[in-house]
């Protein structure tokens, strides 16, 4: 019909299909509907005072989403594709959850800078706790060692050695949260420093807070990854190195916690 | 040949088909546009007795300008934008059969309408959203508004967006077909290019902004309250994405315009490079303007005049497309269509308005009609007509390839001309209220401008009435039109060698590009019919 027709794309066979191996899939729906509940529930909890609906609901939101993931990644791997485009993909989502992060240190600064003490007056003696800090980053750093150790025994083959390493990157992470959950413990029941005592404690809260939850989302694809490394070739290993990245960024995110937010306030640098 | 297209209600729900999604946000988009019209015309109505309370309360009033505002730019310009024209056209622009995560992609939609379904709540149930689409602290905090509602908004829309921006720019950098170099993309797909680029890096500052705003409503924090914190902050990280939003509605605007422009003034596009690299420039210069919102809020003075260079300098690279337009319609064989008409008329509406914007950046001028109608009359030339004419005139273009039918052209024609006559007009009198300094956002105006406002009403309703006309013709040629040939407009771009509509697998197989998408004139593109031959088709053996 169309003289561009003849001359170009339809003359050509084969190769048909490729990358549009999904047209139909039912887990975005599904993951999308998990995400909806969630701010709903918190809805329905705060600002209109239902709190056993709203506590109700984000169980149904958590287990909706949970299982939305879930199916989705199944699809993924009944497919058995690796198409290898994710490590493009996770470097640029990493430029943007730098960006998050950015916004927060930026605003933290912002209200740092120009006052006359910082932390506040009203700081309880012995926040922030710079030991506890220390010992942390020593888990972290540390953990970046250890995957990437894992990574280099993948590349040459060894899928066991690299599960091993994974482990201990997985042993080193968790005592990082833990040891942060008991931190917050500390502060608030101890030492009486909560999240809206001051300005200090409400960006110490929140971005600690925002870290911890990315430590999280990391071990949970190392888990996943724990649980998948049957599947790595020497070739074939994207996910190891996606799982890699996200979790040096989150290192080095942290190094940027620990001199703002506790090194600074401890020696109240610049006062 | 690969599985055969799914069909039924389940081949829409379930797709992760970016022509199925792209109709959907189109449909979805288009639903959020006529919501923000008939708000705006329920508004126009009220001021036509502007000195008291009429037809709505005042304390409505605050609630339709706050939906009006996040509906349109919010649920209308970036999701058109970034969720119909990218998925239609980007995989058929550079080559592929889908985007690199169709999955993903289809995730991307379903938040978009979740943020929707939050936005709707927002208007109807109590504790109504009247804190303006920017959620200003401390009233967005201390006020009755259920601020809830706008900030999960925002999370919904701007995981969507993340996920569209890691998704298309993946898919931009990974799945060009073979031949497709950057420099023969379509203007188009680098104005989508620099959009995404800028979602990916400014969205996450305005979901942090928002996200505070939250913990000091609900837990107490002090973030943007005077004790200790700061409300500026919020105003600051609001608008380092805020203000960036504008240019991601304005590159791929940019990009469309230009395709239009080439394929109708049948011409290669005028400096396809400087094109490109003022495009890139305002992605990045985008960044280094925000401050100009906050020049009367007591931020330092270095700052303002800082960002007053910026925001000046950034008329460079627009000012340069203009021209680049301009050149690209000088000897060329015009070929006035409805898209065409759009695109021209959007070239001085545009013009208007940015201008305005420069007076608008300089500080001396700024501090004399900060928050005035002056500053309304701006952005509803720049950003709300201009754009959203264009967008009209770009669904026009490309509704041959996606419908397989031909739109009604004096339908099409009588729409624009109402749209750009009322346009025009409609705002023209905030300017003057705005140099007399009548603050925006007042529901009660002084009674000696009800002769300008009302002239300001009364052409509004002849550009909605235009919009409304447009959308109508769509609805009805998507049913009835005639059918369309595979490349009406003779376009050497890409999408324009396939069938139309598109088959589902896109190419049969990926093509091999030799040239690029503007190469009219030259002489295997010459004459009307086997201009589509020649240029971007593909070549393999």
């Amino acid at each position: 019909m169309d003289s561009a027709m003849e001359h170009g794309v339809s003359a050509a066979h084969g190769d048909h299909g490729h990358h549009h191996e999904v047209e139909l899939s039912i887990w975005p729906l599904i993951v999308s509907v998990g995400g909806f509940l969630i701010p709903l529930s918190f809805i329905m909890a705060f600002p209109w005072g239902m709190s056993s609906i709203g506590m109700l609901l984000s169980g149904v939101a958590v287990v909706v989403l949970i299982g939305g993931l879930f199916g989705w990644t199944n699809e993924i791997y009944a497919n058995k594709k690796d198409v290898g485009l994710s490590k493009v993909a996770i470097v640029i989502f990493i430029l943007s959850e730098a960006a998050l992060f950015g916004g927060l240190f930026g605003g933290y600064l912002y209200s740092m800078l120009p006052a006359d003490n910082w932390p506040p007056l009203n700081t309880p003696e012995g926040v922030p706790p710079l030991g506890l800090a220390i010992i942390l980053s020593v888990f972290l750093i540390t953990s970046s060692f250890t995957i990437h150790i894992g990574e280099e025994k993948l590349e040459h083959g060894d899928a066991g050695g690299y599960k091993t390493w994974l482990i201990v990157t997985i042993i080193l992470g968790a005592l990082f949260a833990l040891l942060m959950a008991y931190e917050w413990f500390e502060l608030i029941h101890e030492k009486g420093f909560y999240i809206s005592l001051n300005t200090y404690s409400t960006f110490f809260f929140t971005i600690t807070g925002f870290h911890a939850s990315h430590v999280i989302v990391g071990l949970v694809m190392q888990i996943f990854c724990v649980l998948m490394t049957k599947s790595f070739t020497k070739e074939k290993h994207t996910l190891a190195k996606t799982t890699g990245l996200y979790w040096h960024f989150v290192d080095g995110i942290w190094l940027l916690v620990v001199s703002l937010i506790y090194i600074i306030p401890y020696f109240k640098v610049g006062q | 040949m690969g599985k055969p297209e799914p069909t039924g209600i389940k081949a829409w729900i379930f797709t992760t088909d970016h022509k199925k999604i792209a109709v959907l946000y189109l449909v979805t988009s288009l639903v959020f546009f006529v919501v923000g019209l008939l708000l705006a015309i329920i508004m126009r109505t009220k001021l036509l007795v502007p000195d008291r309370e009429f037809l709505i309360s005042n304390e409505l009033y605050n609630v339709f300008f706050t939906i009006h505002g996040a509906a349109m730019v919010l649920f209308w310009m970036i999701p058109v934008l970034l969720g119909f024209f990218a998925n239609y056209l980007i995989p058929l622009m550079i080559g592929a059969h889908d985007v690199a995560f169709p999955r993903v992609n289809a995730l991307s939609y379903w938040m978009y309408v979740g943020a929707c379904l939050i936005a709707v709540l927002g208007l109807v149930l109590p504790g109504r959203l009247d804190i303006g689409w920017t959620g200003y602290p401390p009233y967005s905090v201390t006020g009755p508004a259920n601020t809830a509602l706008y900030v999960f908004a925002v999370h919904l829309l701007g995981a969507s967006s993340i996920s569209g921006a890691v998704n298309f720019i993946t898919t931009i950098i990974t799945l060009r077909a073979p031949g497709m170099t950057w420099g023969r993309l379509n203007l188009t797909v680098w104005g989508i290019f620099g959009s995404f680029i800028i979602q990916l890096i400014g969205v996450p500052v305005l979901a942090a902004a928002v996200t505070l705003l939250l913990f000091d409503k609900y837990l107490g924090t002090h973030f943007y309250d005077t004790n200790g914190g700061n409300p500026l902050l919020y105003q600051h990280l609001f608008w380092f994405y805020a203000h960036p939003a504008v240019y991601v509605v304005a590159l791929p605007v940019f990009g469309i315009v230009s395709d239009i422009v080439s394929t109708f003034a049948r011409k290669r596009i005028f400096g396809y490079t400087s094109m490109v690299i003022a495009m890139m420039i305002i992605t990045v210069l985008g960044f280094e303007v925000w401050v100009h919102h906050l020049y009367v809020a007591g931020t330092l003075n270095w700052s303002r005049i800082v960002f007053m260079w910026g925001t000046i300098l950034i008329g460079v690279p627009t000012g340069i497309k203009v021209f680049n337009w301009l050149a690209t319609l000088h000897k060329g064989s015009i070929d006035l269509k409805t898209p065409m008409l759009y695109a021209l008329g959007f070239i001085a509406l545009f013009t208007i308005g940015g201008i305005t914007g420069i007076a608008n950046g300089l500080v001396g001028f700024d501090i004399h009609v900060h928050d005035t109608h002056w500053v309304v009359a701006h952005f509803h030339y720049v950003l709300a007509l201009s754009m959203s004419m264009l967008v009209l005139g770009g669904i026009y273009y490309w509704f041959p390839k996606m419908t397989g039918k031909m739109y009604d052209e004096k339908l099409g024609q009588l729409g624009f001309w109402l749209t750009l006559v009322g346009a025009l007009i409609a705002f023209f009198p905030h300017f003057m209220m705005g140099v007399d300094g009548i603050p925006r956002r007042y529901a009660i105006l002084p009674a000696e401008y009800t002769g300008m406002i009302r002239i300001s009403s009364l052409f509004s309703y002849i550009a909605i009435a235009g919009f409304f006309i447009t959308i109508w013709n769509y609805i009805k040629s998507a049913r009835s039109g005639a059918p369309a040939p595979a490349n009406p407009w003779n376009s050497l771009s890409l999408e324009w060698t396939i069938p139309s509509p598109p088959p589902f697998y896109n190419f049969e197989k990926i093509p091999v590009i030799t040239s690029d998408p503007y190469e009219y004139g030259k002489p295997e593109g010459h004459g009307e019919e086997k201009g589509a031959v020649g240029g971007h088709a593909a070549h393999h053996h």
